[in-house]
């Protein structure tokens, strides 16, 4: 076996984003489907909650790849 | 262990030199078979959508039916819906992108062929950059060059000072990410599908080979495969369809009074 | 109208990975050259407050 420990580190801190942006998408659209005027109320809060998850992967992606 | 035992030789796992292709002919890598996939789906689709439309009917037969189906499809909700009033210029580029795309990832699941060409990365690449001069060249002429840049590098409403951190970012994501993002997008999901067959199908033949136990258990590894040939089919179309979209979007960006 | 929130979210997406990489990528060379180790999670700070910054102006604020 041949690699860094950094990519399975990276394997590892993905799960927590991926599970929090597939929450924020079905929050965002079960209030759609129940309340589809509420649309621009819900979606800067979703756009925020993405953003705020997403973050925490494309660190770890940029952290994967510069330590050694 | 136990299954390093039973094993009868060394299991060698699938690996990114299962994509690079011997030349059929010759000594040029021009002659190899992804080559030779992009080809074949020019002349399919050119033959396809010739065929479909040269006995138009008022009430179309099935393939033209089929053809139209295809075609309004990428005019309505990918022009239309997106681009706004101007859509009607951008529907044979968008068209002819989708269509190709969609042809090149199908040939994954197709047997005898099962090779995504666009999981080679220069495909994507060339894809990317057609779009990449298209909604750039469409922004410059509609805002001016010096209009056009601003806009995108200078947002309003800031104090002076954080330009000096801001521009560098918004530069970034309109000239390098966003077509980088969009040829990878591509390239990843098209070379991960196929990495996943090969790893089912490469997987099972090399179970048939080993004990009458593995044997059995061999089925459920090529059940898997064909099951995930479905999947994969699901990912192509998704693909297709996502690169047009966003081909859409930025085209629709760059035509926006603001961004 | 749900295309447009799907160009939204790649576009964010963008924005969080341009951020991160410039920023980052700048700090990461300035500790190279000068044999620091400060810069590039400073860098990195810098980076994804800017993204989020360009998020908040363009996609939230705006609605």
């Amino acid at each position: 076996m041949t690699g860094t420990m950094a990519i399975v580190g990276f394997g590892l801190s993905t799960i927590g984003p991926g599970v929090a942006t597939g929450l924020v998408f079905a929050a965002y659209i079960n209030g759609i489907a129940r309340q589809p005027e509420a649309r621009g109320l819900l979606q800067p809060i979703a756009f925020l909650g993405f953003a705020l998850a997403e973050a925490l992967a494309l660190i770890g992606l940029v952290l994967a790849f510069v330590l050694k | 262990m136990l299954t390093e035992t039973l094993l009868s030789g060394e299991f060698e796992p699938p690996s990114a030199a299962d994509f690079q292709f011997a030349p059929i002919f010759g000594d040029s890598i021009l002659f190899s078979k992804p080559v030779f996939l992009v080809a074949l789906s020019v002349i399919l689709i050119a033959s396809f959508f010739i065929i479909s439309a040269r006995k138009a009917a008022i009430v179309p037969s099935r393939l033209q039916f089929a053809g139209e189906g295809v075609y309004s499809f990428v005019r309505n909700s990918i022009g239309q819906d997106v681009i706004g009033p101007e859509f009607m210029r951008f529907v044979p580029f968008l068209f002819t992108l989708f269509t190709f795309v969609l042809c090149n990832n199908l040939f994954g699941i197709i047997p005898f062929l099962q090779f995504p060409s666009m999981s080679r990365i220069g495909f994507p690449i060339a894809l990317a950059v057609f779009t990449y001069v298209v909604y750039h060249y469409v922004g410059i002429k509609h805002h001016g060059l010096k209009k056009y840049v601003k806009d995108i590098c200078f947002m309003p409403g800031v104090p002076k000072w954080i330009y000096v951190i801001l521009t560098p970012v918004e530069f970034a994501t309109y000239f390098i990410v966003r077509p980088a993002t969009l040829s990878l997008r591509l390239f990843a999901n098209m070379f991960a599908g196929h990495l996943l067959l090969l790893v089912f199908t490469l997987g099972g033949e090399h179970l048939l080979a080993s004990t009458i136990f593995l044997k059995i258990l061999s089925i459920f590894s090529f059940g898997f495969a064909v099951g995930l040939s479905f999947f994969e089919f699901g990912i192509e179309c998704l693909q297709a369809y996502i690169f047009t979209l966003l081909t859409a979007l930025y085209i629709a960006g760059a035509l926006a009074d603001e961004h | 109208m749900a295309v447009h929130d799907e160009g939204a979210f790649w576009s964010i997406f963008g924005y969080l990975l341009s951020g991160l990489v410039i920023w980052g990528g700048i700090g990461h060379f300035v500790d190279r050259w000068m044999g620091t180790h400060l810069f590039f999670p400073g860098g990195l700070l810098l980076g994804i407050s800017s993204s989020f910054y360009l998020i908040w102006m363009r996609f939230i604020k705006a609605k």
